[in-house]
């Protein structure tokens, strides 16, 4: 979750400190996430979605940021292990933000 | 030819550093994170604020860069297949049912594998072989084989100059999947 989305959430009237960098923009470096619990992004919680083919993406819900990669064996094949029904998830991919995401 | 050949670029979108996208503090560059999945494997990934963006780290042969590998077992073609059989012996299928039945893993891919001698094709048919010998063993007991294939000569893990490096690539791996 950024500082920026929530500035603009609460509609603050006045300039918050932290507010700064969302209004300036983002550094090239790209390797964490800023702002409410700012972490590195090695610490993303991942879990599974099987595509509408059935074949396994591991998936991740970093509070406002989603990110999404094949996953491949070490041949670089697609792994459709059948872990959940094509188009369902598993695993607790939403459990490294504690922002309250309606989705 | 020329004709088909200009008409394809001209469709191609042309892409310049100079666009609104570029004009930001980071002007357009984007360094990302390494992370590793759950299977150790490597993922490009970058936070730009409110945007996620992920993909694969792949070498330049398309496979993906992994760690703690999830191979997690070998079975050593000599002690498992006489020469140019696919048929496991009693012994050799007891180990596998062991093996499998106390594994943890969710699904497994079990990936054939040979030495160079012989013909690209008969070690593609004796790997896929062998490797289907021992998904039949693991799906008897209960396993969820997700893939089975054979990779022939194509993937060693040691020199096939020496003999002791091809018994080493004569092997059907057992990747895991939690």
């Amino acid at each position: 979750m950024k500082i920026v989305k929530l500035c603009a959430a609460l509609s603050l009237g006045f300039v918050v400190a932290a507010c700064d960098e969302g209004v300036r923009g983002y550094p090239a470096d790209k390797t964490v996430d800023r702002g409410i619990n700012t972490h590195s992004l090695k610490t993303l919680k991942w879990g599974i979605f099987v595509d509408p083919d059935g074949c396994d993406h591991w998936i991740s819900d970093d509070g406002v940021e989603g990110y999404q990669v094949n996953r491949l064996d070490r041949y670089g094949k697609p792994v459709c292990s059948g872990v959940a029904p094509p188009t369902y998830t598993a695993g607790d991919f939403k459990g490294g933000s504690p922002i309250a995401d309606p989705n | 030819m020329f004709a088909l050949l200009s008409a394809g670029m001209a469709d191609a979108q042309a892409f310049t550093r100079d666009t609104p996208s570029q004009r930001g503090r980071d002007k357009g560059q984007y360094i990302p994170n390494i992370v590793l999945t759950p299977d150790g494997c490597e993922v490009w990934a970058a936070d730009d604020g409110a945007e996620g963006y992920a993909s694969n780290r792949l070498t330049r042969k398309g496979t993906p860069i992994c760690h703690e590998v999830n191979t997690c077992g070998v079975v050593n073609s000599d002690q498992f297949f006489a020469t140019d059989s696919y048929r496991i012996h009693a012994q050799g299928k007891a180990r596998l049912r062991e093996f499998f039945k106390s594994s943890p893993a969710f699904a497994y891919a079990i990936v054939g594998h040979t030495d160079s001698r012989a013909s690209h094709e008969y070690n593609q048919r004796l790997s896929y072989n062998r490797a289907n010998a021992v998904a039949k063993v693991a799906q008897a007991v209960g396993a969820k084989i997700a893939d089975v294939r054979g990779m022939g000569e194509t993937a060693p893990v040691a020199s096939n100059r020496t003999r002791e490096g091809m018994a080493r690539n004569r092997r059907v791996e057992i990747l895991c999947f939690q």
